[in-house]
């Protein structure tokens, strides 16, 4: 398994740059560049000319690729081309905030969609099961900017319980930052959690149709232990995946979540990086979505195999 | 200050002079009643005499309280929000350099300036040498002492190969800034420019210290030091206590932007901000009809245009244009989109707020499918497409109502809408049928200048009249009255109707907007400077709480 | 790409009399509707319906501004004749036209972009579980790389580069679908390539085509059927969310998502029941996913669902 993980790592390197090449051809395929987006309404070719100049914007495109590959290599993520500030610094709170909310919602998450998804399974067809569907699916169609508006205009305007913005400055107290961050955790724990407990429920339906639960049923193991013992450690694998892809998305994926709140998070900013053409901040940001997405896909198939021990030696 | 229409005259629309008869009149104890009378005997009506009284009112009862905190969201922020002034893009932008930075003249709301960190200026009789005197013993937040050498640093940056400035062009007519002695500079103008003090009024042109190159910490003379600063998530100014006059009244005053429209009224409405930019007109009724916030709504010159370039097809039809310009619903514009908060346009970008430079006379371009047809056929063109950006708040809607009106003629106009990130690189000044947006200017000049002068390099439809071009520049010059108003009469015909030796522009301008605000009724201090949002983005000095 | 599955479809239509009757055929499976699933096929041949009929049927055209007032409430009598059975939206429309036209926009664009995505995901899922090597290194690569960053950004990355047209947004959202397909599609394929059957059907000598046709896509289809009600729910987000950013369908076209979107605002400022005008179209869009995804839990967890059922 050392091996594996050492060849999966490896592979997520690979993917990295992939990543960055992609980034570096589709951003400079994007109308009007950094200096064009900065001056705006104001510019003219000299002015364009001169921040490009001063920018370092005027080499040929390949060799920006490679400059800021070489620096990033050494662990220098550079500069903002947009507003001069460093990228590290631009980074660094909102990566903590970024994780900070993931980490929550996936600890509030993951128990109540594993466990409703388990319910769901055990009593197909019943109320329970119809209901639970009928609920999930609702959650899911309906688009996550009208989840998060709603819950503003009726907890933050209509009843006052909560602040509408998500205040997560440093000089708040401990319980102005849990009241702060409560709306858009909610939301996102609705967003997140329909979508695992269907996948949760659809992974052990499928595995019920193995030859070997039919043999169980047949030797008369009772239907609970089936599921709990039999069934959910087969499931383990695919739902472990699922909720590692959810959790990538919660880092990278909650754009309109951020923008709602006011949130100050990743998400937005490569959003905010991409509208500007500001190359290396969104290279910067590219590198720790993928990054996080490869470690995460690395761990969830690591659980996979913990957790059934015939994958470990593949056919 | 919700008690009048935000339509009425204030006190602050008035002249000087009226103004101060009517302040000293209820400072020596004049009624309301009275006061009012004599207005109503000078021919306003009841409702206008009532809201200018009682703006009046509540001006002098105003005594700005010290303390508290101040939270603003504005609509735009991120990683390019900038504390360079000459880069200065957005109102979250210029808003902070407000607050940390002074200007050589302040502009006042009726347009005129009055001294800032220039104690004292003055023109020489053909206003092509203006001197400016500077204020002693103003400070920048550093410690060091403010000198004839910062204002020489800082406007070197809007000059040469090098400048980035976006507001180069408006002082290119100052060929040499000059140092006298420590404490005072002149500029010496290539032609006569009379608009000087209130251009460098403007937010590109606040005052840095010498030798500056980094932005990322603010060193100005302002109100407020930054302590704080955080591109695309907020910035933190606190009082700074070495400022040169009485000035900013809150402690701190935290900056931020809440890009969603509807969360940001949501934050106004729950209080977690007292003061906000760009309030929906739509929402213009909710916030009047909510306890303890408010409409803050300043006529303007800003304007909303189609622009059809004049040298290809179809702008280069100008009986396309006409066509164009008859099936906008000016009215409907200024009545659903704007919900009253504006004013008709008339193809030219001179408005009322303009005040003496807008040209009354010039008849009201009114919406006439007949016309429309007519021009419409005479130039042939059948099918177009109108490239759009939310440029603007109701952009898209003054385009779908074009769209729909097009339909009734026979002209099929297809929408392309594109991001607004882009745009003025990609789409602005290059595809035949494009929008813009522009803030009001300081003069009517400035403005005509920026978009239409023949070599312009935003004019917007490529539109070349050498006659506008020269009378732009003659009429900086010019100090009798009646000549001035009629030069500016001329410019505005050309562009809106032309000449007989010269088509009129390409620019279909339907409407111009006010700036609406919203703010909280516990703030109190800000102004009705029209060149920008809040007032001209005036109030971090003046703004204060009343429940401190 | 499309060469090489044609000849194959050519190739799979001649042998299909042949191979029927082999033992190793994989078993029909005869499908009984529960009437959750029956609601589902009602709730989607409507809305099939409306992509068709709803506009010639719609009261009002799609872009007709009607001069009234933006957000009235719904059954508001429009001047000279006429209702707004839905109320009016920002613009002064009949949101109740505008849904029915906009039928054609988001079940259309979800529908074409889904099976579209399929169509790549599990092509280029199954060739690189059936070819290995390089093939399969280069493509999982890519994969990762399109599937590990946010799909809003790839969103705002292709359209704005190459400009919000129907084609291209159906196009981008395939190809942001794609991978996720591709996961699957590979993950199972390889699966099944160690399976006996397989095993004994390349020992037979078949041709590579021959095994994916009958034996790697049938065993397949089942679980990536339950994906295929997800992913199309996707969609329709991943469009509206796109109307979040500026982009999307182009104006005055309608479509559900960008509907919800733009008149999002009446919920906080619209008087009386104009507030309703962003739930119509939300009511639409989750009517339609959530028929589709009724009726794909009949088709997928049917088996399974069977076996629990019995022990209960």
């Amino acid at each position: 398994m050392q091996r594996m993980v050492l060849q999966r790592i490896l592979i997520g390197l690979v993917t990295l740059w992939v990543v960055s090449v992609l980034v570096f051809v589709m951003t400079s395929l994007l109308p009007g560049d950094v200096a064009a987006i900065v001056l705006g309404q104001s510019a003219t070719p000299e002015t364009l000319a001169a921040y490009r100049a001063a920018n370092g914007l005027d080499q040929p495109l390949i060799f920006q690729y490679f400059g800021w590959l070489g620096n990033m290599v050494t662990g220098d993520l550079g500069v903002s081309k947009a507003g001069g500030a460093k990228i590290s610094d631009l980074i660094s709170g909102r990566l903590g905030n970024t994780m900070f909310l993931a980490g929550l919602v996936a600890i509030i998450s993951v128990p109540i969609s594993v466990g409703l998804g388990l319910l769901a399974a055990m009593y197909p067809g019943t109320w329970i099961d119809r209901s639970l569907t009928f609920g999930t699916l609702a959650l899911i169609s309906v688009p996550d900017f009208f989840i998060a508006t709603f819950a503003v205009l009726v907890l933050a305007v209509q009843l006052g319980w909560l602040p509408a913005i998500a205040n997560v400055a440093p000089e708040n107290t401990f319980w102005q930052m849990a009241r702060g961050i409560a709306m858009p955790l909610i939301v996102l724990v609705i967003v997140v959690a329909a979508q695992m407990i269907r996948m949760t429920r659809a992974g052990i339906l499928n595995v019920m149709n193995s030859p070997y639960i039919e043999m169980a049923i047949l030797k008369g193991v009772k239907k609970k232990r089936i599921i709990l013992r039999h069934a959910f450690f087969n499931t383990i694998g695919p739902i472990v995946n699922v909720i590692a892809l959810n959790l990538a998305y919660l880092v990278s994926g909650v754009v309109i979540v951020e923008t709602i709140f006011s949130y100050p998070g990743l998400a937005k900013l490569m959003i905010d990086g991409v509208q500007t053409r500001d190359l290396p901040l969104v290279q910067a940001t590219a590198m720790i979505f993928c990054g996080t997405y490869v470690i995460l896909i690395i761990l969830a198939d690591v659980a996979a195999i913990l957790a059934n021990p015939r994958l470990r030696n593949p056919k | 200050m919700t008690d009048f229409d935000k339509n009425l005259p204030t006190i602050n629309s008035l002249s000087g002079s009226d103004r101060e008869t009517i302040e000293t009149g209820l400072q020596r104890g004049a009624t309301r009643r009275e006061v009012m009378s004599w207005l109503i005997a000078s021919g306003a009506t009841i409702a206008v005499a009532g809201s200018i009284v009682t703006s009046a009112q509540n001006a002098l009862a105003a005594t700005p309280k010290k303390g508290g905190k101040i939270k603003f969201a504005s609509d735009l922020h991120g990683p390019s929000d900038t504390l360079d002034p000459g880069l200065n893009t957005s109102t979250i932008d210029y808003s902070r350099g407000r607050a940390v930075y002074n200007s050589l003249c302040q502009i006042n709301d009726d347009l005129s300036t009055r001294p800032e960190l220039a104690e004292e200026y003055s023109a020489n009789d053909n206003n092509t040498e203006w001197t400016f005197k500077l204020r002693k013993g103003v400070k920048f937040h550093d410690g060091s002492a403010f000198t004839a050498d910062d204002v020489l640093y800082t406007m070197s940056r809007h000059y040469g190969e090098k400048s980035t400035s976006k507001a180069k062009s408006l002082v290119a007519d100052v060929k040499e800034w000059k140092k006298v002695d420590s404490h005072t500079v002149k500029a010496i103008m290539s032609s006569p420019n009379a608009d000087l003090p209130v251009i460098l009024g403007t937010p590109h042109f606040k005052m840095i210290k010498d030798g500056t190159t980094e932005f990322q910490e603010a060193n100005g003379t302002g109100p407020y030091r930054m302590t704080e600063f955080k591109p695309g998530v907020r910035s933190l100014s606190e009082r700074w206590n070495g400022y040169w006059r009485e000035g900013g009244n809150v402690d701190v005053i935290e900056i931020t932007a809440i890009t969603d429209t509807v969360a940001r009224l949501s934050a106004l409405f729950s209080n977690d901000i007292d003061l906000m930019q760009a309030l929906d007109p739509k929402a213009i009724r909710k916030v009047e009809n909510t306890d303890g916030v408010g409409v803050w709504s300043v006529a303007s010159g800003a304007y909303f245009g189609l622009c059809a370039l004049t040298d290809v097809s179809p702008g280069d039809s100008p009986d396309f244009v006409l066509a164009m310009q008859y099936i906008q619903r000016r009215k409907k514009i200024v009545k659903s989109v704007l919900k009253g908060q504006g004013t008709v346009g008339n193809d030219h970008p001179i408005n009322v707020a303009y005040g003496a430079d807008f040209c009354s006379e010039l008849p009201q371009r009114e919406h006439d499918l007949d016309k429309a047809k007519f021009h419409l056929k005479k130039s042939g063109v059948t099918a177009a497409q109108l490239d759009v950006a939310e440029v603007g708040p109701g952009m898209t809607d003054i385009a779908l109502l074009a769209q729909r009106e097009a339909k009734k003629i026979g002209l099929d106009l297809k929408i392309n809408k594109v991001p607004n990130d882009g745009y003025w690189g990609a789409v602005w000044l290059k595809t035949p049928f494009n929008v813009v947006t522009w803030n009001m200017r300081p003069t009517a000049n400035v403005m005509m200048n920026l978009a239409f002068a023949p070599d312009a390099p935003w004019n917007d439809t490529k539109w070349k009249s050498e006659r506008l071009g020269k009378l732009l520049v003659e009429s900086r010059g010019v100090k009798d009255a009646a000549k001035r108003h009629e030069m500016y009469c001329e410019m505005q015909r050309l562009i809106s109707v032309g000449d007989d030796d010269m088509r009129p522009s390409g620019m279909i301008i339907p409407a111009h907007r006010n700036y609406v605000d919203a703010k909280s009724d516990k703030i109190e201090g800000i102004g009705r400077m029209p060149l920008g949002s809040l007032g001209g983005y005036e109030w971090p000095e003046f703004a204060w709480r009343t429940d401190v | 790409m499309t060469d090489t599955s044609q000849a194959a479809e050519i190739e799979n239509d001649q042998e299909t009399t042949i191979y029927d009757e082999l033992p190793d055929a994989p078993p029909k499976k005869q499908l009984k509707l529960t009437w959750t699933g029956k609601l589902g096929v009602g709730v989607v041949a409507f809305w099939v319906i409306m992509v068709f009929i709803g506009p010639y049927i719609a009261p009002y055209d799609q872009a007709e501004i009607l001069d009234m007032d933006s957000y009235l409430p719904p059954g508001a009598p429009i001047d000279g004749g006429g209702t707004h059975w839905l109320g009016s939206d920002k613009n002064e429309r009949d949101i109740l036209s505008r849904i029915m036209w906009g039928a054609r926009m988001t079940v259309g664009i979800s529908f074409v972009a889904t099976l579209l995505a399929y169509l790549m995901g599990v092509t280029a899922g199954i060739a690189a579980a059936v070819k290995k090597g390089w093939t399969d290194m280069i493509l999982s690569r890519i994969n990762d790389a399109i599937l590990s960053l946010p799909t809003i950004m790839l969103g705002l990355l292709i359209v704005v580069a190459l400009g919000s047209s129907i084609p291209i947004l159906i196009g981008t959202a395939a190809v942001i679908y794609a991978s996720s397909v591709y996961r699957i599609a590979r993950a199972y394929g390889q699966e099944i390539m160690v399976m006996d059957y397989v095993e004994s059907a390349q020992a037979r000598g078949e041709t590579i085509w021959w095994i994916i046709f009958r034996e790697v896509l049938p065993n397949a289809a089942m679980p990536l059927a339950t994906d295929f009600g997800l992913r199309l729910v996707f969609v329709v987000l991943f469009i509206s969310s796109l109307s979040f950013l500026g982009l999307g369908i182009q104006p005055p076209d309608a479509d559900w998502g960008s509907m919800v979107r733009s008149n999002l605002e009446a919920m906080q400022f619209a008087e009386g029941w104009g507030v309703l005008a962003p739930i119509w179209p939300a009511l639409a869009i989750a009517s339609f996913t959530i028929a589709i995804n009724l009726i794909v839990d009949d088709i997928s967890a049917k088996s399974g669902g069977d076996l629990a059922k019995k022990m209960i």
